[in-house]
């Protein structure tokens, strides 16, 4: 069976057609990732430079069990990052947020910085590092969920604070 | 289809493969570090824009890392720079697609060009390894298109980031730069700016109608760039623009990398020009030596003359492409005009020489 190579490099017209069905492919979706950047939280591919001067800080907490009833809970502050808490042993373990979340802007708590690609970016972001914390910590057997309180402050507005929770460990 | 055809000289491009290959090199390097210090990224949380079936493993992260840091050196040296401009670009937006979390539109912007690039005759110049001597010109010419569509890319960019803060009206009304001044006028003051100058620019008025500039000079740029008119000019504001935010913003690579495809729009001819000094004259050597080694695109037939009645009192005389003469202020404006490292100095010179009445004689005299 003949294989037919389109040579993009060499003139000829068949060639210069594939180079502009190239390039208007090529535009096409430039153009659709340019407009649909606004569905993706950091408006990734969209190249919507300094779209913000957000900031964002956010404390870590957890809520644990107090007692027999599925809603006996305390929550619990978690300052840096680091808590102890009882295995299915009943041995003390030490837990590190940072254990599974390594980007350094997602582990800064209690400090106030630049929120990059807008606060929603990070908003998204630290919701998806809430779940994922929680769903590699088999370690812990007290924590019934891991809890963070975000303050956004706006392009410069009065803050708002946004409370954002992971799923029920089991 | 003219354009699709269009066969143009590649010299001037190697310029901009070689600050395309530092640029990816750089970016490897982070990476490289990045693993180093934080480990893989896909043993702990991430967020890739791919199924995590998609994801690269621990191994093959690490072999991507090495084969990105080789491919860049030989997009330097420009040993298969092209094949290798493809392999980086390709492998760059592989790992952004892998992990949302390292991604940023400068590292997005620098995988494209340098993909759209390896299409491009950049190779026909500033190789280390091809034989020595002037490459002649039927191997320099070759087609062009993807350079053009290189320049309609660079456009995007601009349209999208200023179409996007013309319909944010906290961009368009000046609060988020004010904002912006207030919060990194430290950081600018480290850089060299002067107190009272981000004083100024933080103040309200100020900052709306810097927001409104910095969306026209987007927006403009976009257009500017590919009409003969206005294209030194709106090269010189880009350049201007970009150098602003690179002292009053973290912007990783992007200033760099948007001065780099702004080589893109230099004209694809070569030597075109000429530039005649005077070798008695320490001025006129020194002139050319330097013109000579910082005319990265090639732009000058650099040579020293003997002295006639109208040189014998310059150093240097400067012979545009229309075959007219300019000396003075008048040539050290057309030189900037065309040297990389001298560009920002064009426009005030340019300016200055046109309120002289000397330095321009006609190709005859």
């Amino acid at each position: 069976m003949a294989v037919a190579v389109i040579d993009l490099t060499s003139p000829g017209s068949a060639r210069a057609w594939a180079r502009i069905a190239f390039s208007a492919a090529f535009v096409v979706v430039q153009a659709t990732l340019v407009i649909t950047a606004g569905s993706r939280p950091e408006a990734a591919f969209g190249f919507r430079m300094f779209s913000e001067s957000s900031t964002i800080s956010y404390s870590l907490s957890r809520e644990v069990r107090s007692g027999p009833a599925a809603d006996d809970v305390v929550v619990v502050p978690v300052p840096d990052g680091e808590w102890s808490a009882k295995d299915s042993q009943g041995v003390l373990r030490h837990v590190s947020w940072r254990d599974r979340v390594k980007r350094p802007e997602l582990g800064a708590f209690d400090v106030t910085f630049h929120a990059s690609y807008s606060a929603r970016a990070q908003l998204s972001r630290l919701t998806a590092a809430l779940d994922d914390v929680a769903a590699h910590t088999p370690d812990d057997r007290e924590t019934v969920r891991l809890l963070l309180d975000v303050t956004i402050r706006h392009n410069g507005r009065e803050p708002e604070v946004v409370h954002l929770q992971s799923a029920r460990r089991p | 289809m003219r354009l699709a055809r269009a066969q143009r000289d590649g010299t001037a491009l190697g310029v901009v493969r070689v600050a395309l290959g530092f640029l990816l090199l750089s970016q490897a390097l982070v990476s490289a570090r990045e693993l180093g210090t934080l480990g893989y990224f896909g043993d702990v949380f991430h967020m890739p824009f791919i199924p995590e079936a998609w994801v690269a493993s621990g191994k093959l992260y690490a072999v991507i890392i090495a084969a990105r840091l080789i491919a860049s050196v030989l997009v330097v040296i420009g040993h298969r720079g092209r094949p290798a401009l493809f392999v980086s670009g390709a492998l760059l937006l592989y790992v952004l697609l892998c992990d949302r979390l390292q991604f940023h539109h400068n590292r997005y912007s620098l995988a494209l060009f340098a993909m759209l690039m390896s299409l491009a005759p950049c190779d026909r110049s500033f190789s280390l390894v091809s034989p020595e001597g002037p490459t002649p010109e039927a191997a320099r010419v070759a087609p062009f298109w993807s350079v053009y569509l290189t320049q309609i890319q660079i456009a995007i960019i601009y349209v999208a980031s200023g179409g996007s803060k013309l319909l944010d009206p906290d961009w368009r009304g000046g609060l988020v730069l004010a904002d912006r001044f207030h919060r990194f006028g430290a950081m600018a003051m480290e850089r060299g700016v002067p107190a009272f100058v981000m004083e100024f620019l933080g103040r309200p008025d100020v900052s709306s109608g810097l927001s409104k500039l910095a969306i026209t000079t987007e927006l403009l740029l976009a257009i500017g760039l590919f009409s003969k008119r206005t294209r030194a000019f709106a090269l010189w504001w880009g350049v201007m623009f970009h150098f602003t935010i690179e002292i009053t913003a973290k912007v990783e690579i992007y200033t760099w990398l948007m001065l780099t495809m702004y080589g893109t729009f230099v004209t694809p001819d070569v030597r075109a020009r000429r530039l005649m000094y005077d070798p008695t004259r320490w001025k006129g050597r020194t002139f050319g030596k330097a013109v000579k080694a910082l005319d990265w695109f090639a732009r000058f037939e650099v040579k020293a003359w003997e002295p006639d009645d109208l040189k014998k009192s310059r150093s240097f005389v400067v012979i545009r492409r229309d075959g007219t003469r300019a000396t003075g202020v008048r040539a050290f404006a057309m030189v900037a005009r065309t040297i990389p490292l001298l560009f920002p100095l064009w426009a005030p010179l340019a300016l200055v020489a046109s309120f002289t009445k000397g330095g321009e004689t006609s190709a005859g005299s």
